[in-house]
């Protein structure tokens, strides 16, 4: 019986399969469900290698899952299965500053990894809303990023060398410890970004970078969102990299403020928070090529009075998105459609679009995100006890995709495909799309990694 | 479920924020023992009407100490939750034995501890024959206090009846075990009720978490409750208090803190007496003691390794850890080898003249 394979595998205490863990381990923060027949929790990549291969000879899914923080359902086990919680490995097993590198396992959180980094000095710059409560291993397999991508790029950019459990068992290296590589197919790059289909992380090597000396925050408002997207054309065209880039709409705001009502933030159309850090004679320069090309347009541009108020704006951003939720007790944050990308010229498009698809679908849509990158999130909340709401909220994130998709962007730009939006890969990816299933179907001839997501094993 | 209370469930919108907060999931890993998972089960058990024991496990270990609510990004009230879904699967599914017979001593003893002691053992039989038939305000001590730490009670009452407060004649628990634990308490709340009325006041004073929060949340009709150190922070000047030359520490607990925001009564009253430490977590983001909820009755391992985190976060400076719940207390001196606990009476009492 299966049961007794898992539990010699794993000890008895580290597999389940009660009605509360059932449960509770079939969804994530999207509203994507799928019930597991077991939930196990391995400590080592030795103990996953044998729950995979067990897997593979019973042909049965194998889902991994980090802290389920994820917003498209990518930890969501939609065929059932096994879903493998990694998130009790977390040892940062090594920080190695003189190679500028930290090794961790996949469960290692976010936050305390920084947390750790920090007195060395260093940091791993991909910076998530979810920091406080997502894996790394999670971060990796979605190719997360956040909101200093603008000028340190996503996580793909950080990640030198994989431990990587293949479908069949067996355990592969993907890199090197390296801070360049150019010998053969980069599997890491690979690995990155593929959601648990191709293979599970069980350990990362991750490139660090050495803290800012000065980092400054400048609030700019202005009349409408359209309008602000027009300023960080401005902003990065005149070639100034912020190291972070936010867009708030009107909606956003009071969110906001209902989450830290102490927060001194204009009452505005939009605001851009823009992040400029470096020496402190680069922070001063860049802040005033930032406030010089905005001046025109923008109706107040004013900079965070000190560092302790730029961290509370900071940690009111993060969480936002849920934030949502607060501003009406018969609505609910409802994610989906909430993370397309498109290329920072057609920002004013994509965001007159979102607010023209709002008028014709008859629902609120707020806007927010790292729009430096290209990345808007657009929040919807419903009364989640009205189907005539949802029809609306579904109809409106159809919309939203396909126009990013037209205008040459993407429908997630960091949040992932999973099972929530692996509709649109073939309208995304048209000619790239069954090379993918190539790749899925020569790394996993059983289709028992994470099998439903991605669009890659219809 | 009426509509109102599956909204309330529906606002968590699984994020996931409290798996870095959740004290109980810090200690088992397993997605059923924090407040997202829990909000899913309360909305299975809604949706079913088989009730298996997992979910009563993770129900049940919910110390409803609050720091989910006061991290949850998008205002989900788990706490409430728990607590409702609890006595969701009383109803559904029928009490426990451990439910029953905690139901049963409550009301048969009017206290859960089985004390077959007057309620009012802590007073002088002259003192009690004193006691005015009326008067505005009374002192509701509480099981915890009457019985385990009849002292606490003793020298609390001594000051507060410089103040003209009184004490009900015929005080039972207030009903906070079983209605923590999903059970139903309106006899008990009746009877006290009753007692508070013929006591003509208009003004509840106690010095235990527990009794606060089920006074002023689950009693009808809006009592005007005041934790202890609410009602002598008003009062300090009146008291002839030296200052002490020691370091305390102090240790909010969740159902005057989290739940209802008495951080700084109890605060004014220790600086006025000697040096505050804060722990290392404090006011709003203070861990739990681990006795909450119903916790410390059923899960003991549980609630003693919360209960060791906590005393880790004593600062070294304080020579005491200072705290104002019984309950608290007692889980933590359960706890504590070398660490001495003492209730804000006792300090207070320490500096009167």
């Amino acid at each position: 019986m299966l049961l007794n394979r898992l539990k010699e595998i794993v000890g008895d205490k580290n597999v389940s399969n009660s009605a509360s863990d059932i449960c509770c381990y079939s969804s994530d923060a999207s509203q994507v469900k799928g019930r597991p027949e077991y939930v196990v929790r391995p400590h080592n990549s030795e103990q996953v290698s044998k729950i995979v291969k067990l897997a593979s000879e019973n042909e049965i899914p194998v889902v991994a899952r980090g802290a389920a923080s994820g917003l498209a359902g990518g930890a969501v086990p939609v065929r059932g299965g096994i879903v493998l919680d990694v998130s009790g490995m977390d040892e940062i097993i090594d920080i190695d500053i003189d190679n500028l590198q930290v090794t961790i396992g996949p469960g290692v959180v976010h936050s305390r990894l920084n947390e750790t980094l920090k007195p060395h000095g260093f940091f791993f710059p991909p910076d998530p809303g979810s920091t406080a409560m997502c894996t790394l291993a999670g971060l990796i397999a979605n190719n997360g990023s956040g909101m200093r991508s603008v000028k340190y790029g996503t996580t793909k950019r950080y990640v030198l060398d994989l431990e990587v459990v293949l479908a069949d068992g067996s355990i592969i290296r993907t890199g090197s410890r390296t801070l360049k590589m150019a010998s053969g197919y980069d599997l890491t790059a690979l690995m990155v970004g593929s959601e648990g289909t191709l293979g599970i992380i069980t350990e990362a090597v991750l490139k660090i970078h050495p803290l800012p000396r000065a980092r400054l925050v400048i609030l700019l408002s202005f009349d409408s969102a359209e309008k602000a997207g027009g300023a960080v054309v401005r902003i990065l065209s005149s070639g100034t990299i912020p190291s972070a880039c936010e867009i708030l709409d009107s909606t956003t705001i009071s969110a906001l403020k209902s989450y830290d009502p102490s927060l001194d933030i204009p009452d505005a159309g939009a605001i851009l928070m823009v992040e400029v850090d470096g020496s402190e004679g680069a922070v001063s320069e860049a802040s005033e090529m930032v406030k010089k090309v905005c001046e025109e347009i923008a109706d107040d541009i004013r900079a965070a009075r000190d560092e302790e108020e730029s961290d509370r704006i900071w940690a009111a951003r993060r969480i936002v998105g849920a934030a949502i939720s607060r501003l009406d007790p018969l609505r609910n944050r409802v994610y989906v459609g909430e993370d397309v990308g498109v290329p920072i010229k057609k920002i004013p498009e994509m965001i007159e679009n979102v607010h023209r698809i709002s008028d014709e679908v008859g629902i609120p849509i707020m806007i927010y995100g790292h729009i430096g990158d290209g990345n808007l999130h657009t929040g919807m909340s419903i009364d989640m006890l009205s189907e005539e709401e949802w029809d609306k909220l579904h109809r409106a994130a159809d919309l939203i995709y396909r126009k990013a998709i037209e205008l040459g962007g993407t429908v997630s730009a960091e949040h992932g495909i999973g099972g929530a939006r692996s509709d649109y890969m073939e309208l995304e990816h048209p000619t790239s799309l069954p090379v993918m299933a190539l790749i899925k179907k020569a790394l996993d001839p059983k289709g028992i990694l994470n099998p439903g997501k991605l669009g890659v094993d219809k | 479920m009426n509509s109102e209370d599956r909204r309330s469930i529906l606002k968590c919108v699984h994020c996931g924020t409290c798996r870095a907060y959740c004290p109980v999931f810090n200690e088992y890993g397993w997605e059923s023992t924090n407040a997202r998972g829990r909000m899913l089960i309360a909305q299975q058990i809604d949706d079913d009407s088989d009730i298996d024991d997992s979910f009563r496990f993770s129900l049940d270990t919910c110390t409803t100490c609050g720091i989910c609510e006061q991290m949850c990004p998008s205002g989900a009230t788990p706490p409430d939750i728990v607590e409702n879904a609890r006595a969701a699967v009383v109803r559904k599914a029928g009490a426990s034995k451990a439910q029953e017979k905690l139901k049963k001593d409550a009301v048969e003893w009017g206290n859960p501890l089985r004390e077959s002691r007057q309620r009012l053992h802590w007073l002088e039989s002259d003192e009690k024959e004193k006691l005015p038939d009326k008067c505005e305000y009374v002192y509701f001590a509480g099981c915890m206090t009457a019985y385990r730490y009849p002292e606490v009670a003793r020298k609390t009452f001594d000051i507060l009846k410089k103040f003209g407060v009184g004490v009900l004649k015929d005080e039972v628990c207030c009903g906070s075990p079983l209605l923590r634990t999903g059970s139903d308490a309106s006899e008990l709340i009746e009877h006290n009720l009753e007692q508070i009325k013929k006591s003509g006041a208009k003004t509840i004073i106690t010095g235990c978490a527990g009794c606060y929060t089920t006074l002023k949340k689950d009693y009808p009709g809006e009592l005007d409750v005041l934790h202890v150190s609410e009602f002598l922070e008003q009062k300090l000047d009146e008291l002839d208090i030296k200052r002490l030359d020691i370091s305390v520490s102090y240790h909010d607990p969740c159902h005057i803190g989290r739940a209802h925001g008495i951080y700084e009564a109890p605060r004014n009253v220790i600086r006025r007496i000697c040096n505050l430490e804060e722990m290392d977590t404090h006011h709003e983001n203070a861990r739990c003691c681990g006795g909450g909820g119903g916790v410390r009755r059923s899960f003991s391992d549980l609630s003693q390794s919360l209960a060791s985190k906590r005393l880790d976060e004593i600062p070294e400076k304080a020579e005491l850890l200072v705290t104002s719940c019984p309950l608290c207390r007692s889980n933590l001196e359960m706890a504590a080898e070398d660490r001495e606990l003492i209730d804000l009476i006792e300090l207070l009492e320490k500096a009167i003249c």
